[in-house]
């Protein structure tokens, strides 16, 4: 577990590099996406399902990047699009592709399609995580006029 | 150029470009539709334009508005390539909110996009392609991999980061440098399968090598364009995330059936 936070730490890290975020963003870009591969890993421990899990830390990582957009004044994408990279459902596409090349057609669809679903379930996160936000901005903006603008 | 000792006619294309050039800049470095839509609107209206409307997508930007005269202006750009730079994206948002707050005047804005258009990545090459096996490889090792698959699949990741974006200059088409990068990847991990056969795992090492071709800012983009109402741009860069993921699972199949 330590091993594992201590690579997504690290990935998240090195692509919000390769992405150029402001240097001032990127430790915390690291963080963000640590703590969405915990979610990521400690859900399927107490009976998850995997997408549950990608669900859960997409909503998670899409609402931290917003509140440290906020906090830093910079675009919520600084975090969330480094973030998302340690729970890319590499080794199911793998499979299914290996699937493929030894003609288990069936095999290979099933796991693309389960793919889909992981990939999927990152991109809703995102959305959920995006729309409570937003709902949160609107119901401060209401009752604040000077409502958080940076995102 | 001064804004106030210009004519009115020229204040209103100094304003165009201005907002255009912000757009633009956005755009081509990896923000999101609203994001860029809505700087241009609201620098426009900063500068005290009417009824400003602007129409982005991955590929092109139209925007109008009515100037001090009542006369109505429009201007389309198209955009060349696009490559992913979010500190650019930082720093122009910056500036739009300066110049919207009225910290800054155009002129200054102005100037301020043109230094910003054409800076240079923070990091040199080098320390890019290091993160990037650095990526891979970390990767890898979080798949299930050991500690020794890290090596093999740290340097195919900057082998793929690296011929990338080089192919990319060679022959601008993404899907081919996409292609022939993963490829040129994928068969260094296979070649050291080879020559180690009890130590190392092709499939973990395979998918650590391909993480830097995945469209991570295609996918995230087209959603949260998608959610804003903008179907346009976000479903061209929905197919630009899978044009991107078709690449790779194409030469990672070829690949793997050697």
């Amino acid at each position: 577990m330590l091993k594992g936070m201590l690579l997504s730490y690290i990935i998240t890290f090195v692509y919000a590099m390769l992405f150029n975020a402001p240097k001032h963003t990127i430790f915390y870009a690291g963080a963000v996406g640590m703590s969405g591969w915990i979610i990521y890993k400690m859900l399927p421990a107490y009976g998850a399902e995997l997408t549950l899990a990608s669900f859960a830390a997409g909503t998670f990582i899409s609402l931290t990047s917003q509140i440290l957009s906020i906090k830093m004044k910079v675009p919520s994408t600084n975090f969330s699009i480094a973030g998302i990279i340690p729970l890319v459902p590499g080794s199911t596409a793998y499979k299914s592709m290996l699937a493929f090349i030894n003609t288990d057609y069936v095999g290979g669809i099933t796991l693309g399609v389960m793919t889909m679903m992981y990939a999927g379930a990152i991109a809703a996160g995102l959305i959920l995580g995006v729309s409570i936000f937003s709902l949160w901005k609107g119901i401060v903006a209401r009752h604040v006029r000077k409502g958080a603008k940076a995102n | 150029m001064d804004v106030r000792d210009a004519t009115d006619m020229e204040s209103n294309n100094y304003v165009m470009e201005t907002c255009l050039l912000a757009g633009e800049i956005m755009i081509k470095n990896g923000a999101e539709t609203y994001r860029v839509e809505e700087t241009m609107n609201r620098m426009a209206y900063a500068a005290g334009m009417k009824s400003v409307h602007s129409f982005v997508t991955p590929t092109s930007i139209i925007f109008s508005f009515k100037d001090h005269g009542e006369v109505d202006r429009t201007r389309m750009v198209r955009l060349g390539e696009r490559t992913i730079n979010l500190n650019k994206v930082t720093m122009v948002n910056e500036v739009s909110r300066h110049f919207v707050a009225d910290k800054i005047s155009l002129t200054e804005a102005h100037d301020k996009l043109v230094e910003i258009s054409s800076q240079k990545f923070q990091y040199p090459d080098w320390l890019l392609n290091v993160a990037a096996g650095l990526g891979s490889g970390s990767f890898a090792v979080l798949i299930g991999g050991t500690f020794l698959d890290f090596i093999p699949s740290a340097i195919a990741g900057a082998i793929v980061f690296a011929s990338s974006n080089y192919l990319y200059r060679l022959l601008p088409i993404t899907f081919f440098a996409e292609f022939a990068a993963s490829f040129l990847g994928g068969m260094f991990t296979l070649i050291a399968s080879w020559v180690f056969p009890a130590h190392l795992q092709l499939g973990v090492m395979i998918i650590g090598a391909m993480i830097p071709l995945f469209p991570g800012v295609a996918l995230t983009n087209s959603v949260r364009d998608l959610m804003a109402g903008d179907l346009m741009a976000g479903v061209a860069r929905g197919v630009e995330a899978g044009l991107s993921a078709l690449a790779v699972a194409v030469a990672a199949a070829i690949v793997l059936s050697l």
